[in-house]
């Protein structure tokens, strides 16, 4: 009984076969909606967006504890004082020098060296996800996490800035002494999360491509990180000046110049075009290596 | 190096049997041409040429390192080959597996899973991936493969507190999601009790009544010889001897075992005899003596020598003596 349905069936898919029709594959649509639900079940994922988000209520209490003491705070941390809009800004500049790098390299290492070291990679490409499917799922994921990643930063940066700073009457003070109303500071931090966001796309990218080429999702944390290190020191080398319109670091303190009015975009945008060429470049090495690879 | 193969086997290839599965239509699951892989500068496979009717039951049988994995991933596309062709279900692969791999179930290098989700989210992950499956039915075909592998109890546990033979399991159950025309499994009753040795051998079975093609590895050859129609031998990545599995036991068939303490003296007396004489794979210290003499003249040369005959017996050919044959000649 059982063996006649099989057999049926199984001849049910040989009749499938059309070896001229273009393969059959999973809907791409379901295989992001699992890859975002394999990224948001990891512990270390959901750990990591917490601890981000107490970024900026960090910040605030030690800005809220400091207050009385006018010291030599006159930076940028200075101005979040009595200025709530600020602090989610500040956050997000903050955190990209290391923090957020750093999470989107660990998300980038289990997307293709940490599932090669289960053994799960495989299954997928013997399901089959096809190889270039399998990178824009991967992606998908990181870009996820990134997203996520500096969302938290901004939104608990508004309510911290809120609640424990004050919102300064729901205005923006900026750097250049106006005063933004609450629809354009919420803009300007829109804008400032979309632009980290970029940033990190371009991280994540090169990130991949080493978790193409590896087996070890370790490597490819160090690399971002010795990486990000070695970027820094490269930049605070005054003979190696030239090196500067190279260096994807090297414009990621612009965010900060959404806090200007009016808002110079030009560092913005150059840092912007700047991570569009190691986006390509990432996503470029990883396609080659992936639709290569031994698995 | 040269691999002396014995002639019975060496030219044999396996041919089309007038088993189950004839409505599959195309004749080969599966075919090797040629395959050749190099990892730097060791030689995994080399000049392996199979063919796997349609609705067989192939035994990969080999030695740890014998290039059984290696063979089967390339099969499967995971692996490009140095040389040589590979056809799955009529596509070459690597470059059409995508037409052929929906189709094919396979249990490759022990299963991977994550640690941190259960055996059913992570079969829903896997059920994501199959193109053959639409997204309303995942549900429920996770659910019954997981019964079907006897694993609906543990099925919400997380996959890190699996025993070894539940993670095999799980794989197994994420190579049978789908119906299938071709299931792989390499090496799927690893770490498995005997319940789950004897559970891979009905799944198999079933996979076989239901006229699908099943290729499994295994160094358990008692495994291959229950539930295979036909076998490969590997030994040093080349194919020592294929065939349907009673034509290789039948070519194994003609000789005597002989139960006795004194082996070396025994395999001595019979090799100066002009018979071939090797040490039985068996747990009882015994001698098997092909090509010799007639058995009585054999026995009566053995008591005069000395030896101390507990028993002789015609071979029993069994694929353990036959794998171990043609994996220690070599050398």
């Amino acid at each position: 009984m059982t063996a006649m349905t099989e057999s049926t069936r199984a001849a049910a898919l040989a009749r499938t076969t059309v070896p001229t029709a273009a393969p059959r594959h999973a809907p791409m649509g379901r295989l992001l909606a699992a890859e975002a639900r394999w990224v948001l079940r990891r512990p270390r994922t959901l750990v990591m967006l917490g601890v981000f988000a107490l970024v900026p209520v960090l910040i605030a209490i030690g800005v809220a504890v400091a207050d009385d003491t006018p010291g030599p705070g006159s930076g940028l941390i200075g101005a979040i004082a009595g200025n709530g809009f600020v602090l989610p800004i500040v956050s997000m500049t903050m955190a990209l020098g290391l923090l957020l790098p750093l999470a989107v390299a660990m998300a980038a290492a289990d997307a293709i060296a940490g599932e090669t070291a289960h053994g799960t990679l495989r299954g997928l490409l013997v399901a089959p996800v096809g190889r270039l499917r399998l990178v824009g799922m991967k992606a998908f994921g990181v870009l996820l996490v990134a997203t996520l990643a500096t969302t938290a930063i901004a939104v608990m940066g508004l309510l911290a800035g809120f609640a424990v700073i004050g919102g300064a009457d729901g205005q923006l003070i900026t750097l250049s002494g106006t005063t933004l109303g609450l629809g354009e500071a919420l803009a300007r931090v829109a804008l400032v999360v979309v632009w980290t966001v970029g940033q990190l796309a371009a991280v994540g990218a090169v990130a991949l491509a080493i978790s193409a080429y590896t087996e070890h999702p370790l490597v490819v944390l160090a690399s971002v990180l010795g990486g990000l290190i070695v970027f820094g020191v490269l930049s605070a080398i005054p003979a190696l000046d030239w090196l500067q319109p190279y260096l994807l670091t090297s414009g990621w303190t612009a965010g900060v110049d959404a806090l200007r009015d009016p808002t110079p975009y030009g560092g913005m945008i150059e840092s912007s075009l700047r991570a569009l060429c190691y986006l390509g470049l990432g996503a470029g090495v990883t396609v080659h290596r992936m639709l290569r690879r031994d698995a | 190096m040269t691999t002396s193969s014995p002639a019975t086997f060496s030219s044999a290839t396996l041919a089309p049997g007038g088993s189950a599965g004839s409505a599959v239509g195309a004749p080969v699951a599966a075919r090797a041409i040629g395959l050749r892989k190099v990892f730097g500068r060791t030689v995994a496979v080399e000049g392996i040429d199979l063919e796997v009717p349609s609705g067989a039951v192939l035994g990969m049988l080999g030695p740890n390192g014998s290039g059984k994995t290696t063979l089967i991933r390339m099969l499967l596309g995971l692996t490009r080959p140095t040389a040589g062709a590979a056809e799955l279900l009529g596509h070459p692969v690597p470059e059409q597996a995508a037409w052929a791999l929906p189709q094919v179930g396979a249990l490759v290098e022990g299963p991977g899973f994550h640690p941190f989700l259960s055996g059913r989210e992570n079969l829903c992950r896997v059920a994501a991936a199959e193109p053959l499956l639409a997204s309303s039915e995942i549900a429920n075909a996770v659910g019954a493969v997981l019964k079907r592998v006897g694993l609906a109890d543990a099925a919400d546990r997380r996959y890190r507190g699996y025993s070894l033979g539940m993670k095999q399991r799980l794989g197994l159950a994420a190579a049978l999601i789908v119906p299938r025309r071709l299931v792989v499994l390499d090496e799927p009753t690893n770490g498995l009790d005997p319940a789950g040795t004897r559970d891979v051998r009905r799944i198999i079975g079933e996979l076989h009544e239901g006229g699908a093609t099943v290729i499994v590895s295994s160094h358990l050859l008692a495994e291959v010889e229950a539930t295979c129609t036909h076998v490969a031998v590997l030994q040093a990545g080349t194919l020592v001897a294929t065939g349907d599995l009673p034509s290789l036991l039948e070519a194994g068939t003609s000789g005597m075992v002989v139960v006795t303490p004194d082996v070396e003296l025994t395999i001595r007396t019979m090799r100066e005899a002009g018979a071939t004489a090797y040490r039985s794979e068996s747990t009882e210290p015994a001698v098997v003596v092909k090509d010799g003499p007639p058995a009585p003249e054999a026995i009566s040369l053995l008591v005069r020598a000395g030896v101390s005959v507990h028993e002789a017996r015609r071979s029993r050919a069994n694929l353990e003596e036959l794998f171990a044959r043609l994996t220690e000649e070599t050398g």
